[in-house]
């Protein structure tokens, strides 16, 4: 009997410390470091820049990828976001905005650790130039 | 029979070629792109769309079908009835819009391995105005036959010897597909199937027709259907179209499997696709279907299924 109470009080604070744990985790979030752009991509023109022919593309594009972590308006509150180690910033900022083009490129399309490469989801470069237009116009 | 195959091959030959004539011509004008997001996912319930994902995509395939809902409550509208089919399948893409498969079904435990290939995609400025696919399969039957006790109808006396030849059935389909509008596409398809091993009296081949769509409703969710329709053609039908109960002994005839009707609802997201529905036939793959189905379009032989299909790309 005695055996099995000890056991009790065991899950009971096994199950107690992992729910405080996982509050823990969530104000956990690191502030994400500057992001190390490639020469390269920095200097890269957008040849769809202003294409209003895009938008469409751009926003099922956004939809389908990105929104379970950046939320519908890009403000970071998606349903993935909260598990994420790395605070997702909003794009609706001014700060976010300022980048040129190709930064926003590489950062969507390369992504870095929790921010997912999306190379071969996207194939197609008029397809991520859609996608980068979409996410400037967020507010 | 022979002949009538001879044709339908000659009859895809001549397609092929027609729209391989189109694409060069095209080449020439101007480049034009492929049409965007006519499908989320390779798989339409059980049938096959145009779509393959990226080359070195590894897409994983979940579809499973519950027992029929004409139980009611009783066993939860089939979801917990002991009938069911189950096929997990692996696809991967090797070259540009070409895709090998293999997947296991619990129904006689079918081992299939597939191959599907998009040779051209419709686009955008209506130059190739069609999407064309091939897919193929050929299955292995992988239940235990050891103890199949057959009336040897060759040397009757004799003990029916179920060989591995006996375990093989395949499936040939020709897809032409369109995305309509941005919220519709729709296939049609033409398929052969061949089963080495049937029961008495039934057709070891089929002609079928394939009809399937897909009508979006949200960003993310779309409704689906699909219509699969085995052809009775007289002349590669071994059954004779005279036969009868008084000059044929035994014959309760004719054999002809029944057509597939399935719709439901798809929600898609960047890695995943979802689909729901509730279709009559309880098989999944396809030359099953197409020869042994023999639950017709009645209310109560449809039961509810999923497809789920996981991508990951290399
Ligand atoms: C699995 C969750 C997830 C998905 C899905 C996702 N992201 Fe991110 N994204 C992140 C995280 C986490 C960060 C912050 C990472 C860092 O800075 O290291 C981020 C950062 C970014 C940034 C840089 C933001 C800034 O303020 O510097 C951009 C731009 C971005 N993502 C675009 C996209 C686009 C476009 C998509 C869809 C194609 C997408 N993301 C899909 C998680 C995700």
């Amino acid at each position: 009997m005695k055996k099995y109470r000890n056991l009790l009080t065991l899950s009971v604070v096994v199950f107690v410390g992992s729910l405080l744990l996982s509050f823990v985790t969530v104000q956990d979030q690191k502030d994400p470091a500057p992001w190390d752009v490639p020469e390269k991509y920095v200097k890269m023109e957008n040849p769809y820049a202003g294409d209003e022919s895009l938008d469409r593309v751009g926003k099922i594009l956004y939809i389908k990828h990105c929104r379970s972590c950046h939320g519908n308006n890009g403000e970071g509150d998606g349903p993935k976001a909260a598990s994420m180690k790395t605070k997702i910033h909003s794009m609706t900022a001014e700060a976010f905005k300022k980048q040129s083009d190709g930064v926003i490129y590489y950062q969507s399309i390369i992504g870095r650790d929790e921010m997912p490469n999306y190379e071969s989801k996207i194939p197609d470069e008029e397809d991520r130039w859609a996608l980068v237009n979409y996410i400037k116009t967020l507010k | 029979m022979k002949k009538t195959i001879l044709y339908i091959l000659l009859g895809l030959f001549v397609c092929t070629n027609l729209f391989a004539q189109d694409e060069e011509s095209a080449d020439v004008v101007e480049k034009d792109k492929p049409v965007r997001f006519a499908w989320e996912s390779g798989m339409l319930i059980d049938q096959q769309t145009s779509h393959i994902p990226t080359v070195k995509t590894l897409e994983m395939v979940i579809q499973h079908k519950f027992g029929s809902i004409d139980n009611g409550s009783s066993d939860l509208w089939g979801i917990y009835a002991p009938a069911g089919n189950i096929r997990l399948g692996l696809n991967y893409v090797v070259a540009n819009n070409v895709q090998i498969g293999w997947g296991i079904s619990k129904r006689n435990m079918y081992n299939d391995f597939n191959a599907k290939w998009t040779i051209f995609e419709q686009t955008r400025k209506n130059q190739v105005p069609v999407f064309v696919t091939v897919y193929a399969n050929a299955a292995i039957d992988g239940m235990n036959r050891d103890d199949v006790e057959l009336f040897n109808f060759e040397e009757p006396g004799q003990k029916f010897d179920y060989k591995f030849n006996n375990r093989l059935s395949y499936f040939a389909q020709l897809i032409i597909g369109r995305k309509v509008t941005n919220a519709l596409s729709v296939q049609g398809a033409v398929s052969f199937s061949h089963a080495n091993f049937v029961p008495q009296w039934h057709d070891h081949d089929r002609v079928g027709l394939h009809f399937n769509g897909r009508l979006k409703v949200s960003p993310q969710g779309a409704i689906i259907f699909n219509y699969d329709v085995p052809l009775q053609i007289d002349g590669i039908s071994e059954q004779h179209p005279d036969w009868n109960s008084t000059n044929t002994p035994g014959w309760d005839g004719p054999y002809h499997p029944e057509p597939n009707l399935s719709f439901g609802y798809e929600v898609s997201t960047s890695t995943h696709a979802f689909q729901i529905y509730m279709g009559n036939s309880p098989a999944m793959l396809l030359q099953d279907m197409m020869i042994n189905n023999n639950t017709g379009i009645d209310f109560d032989n449809f039961a509810i299924g999923f497809t789920i299909t996981r991508l990951w790309s290399f």
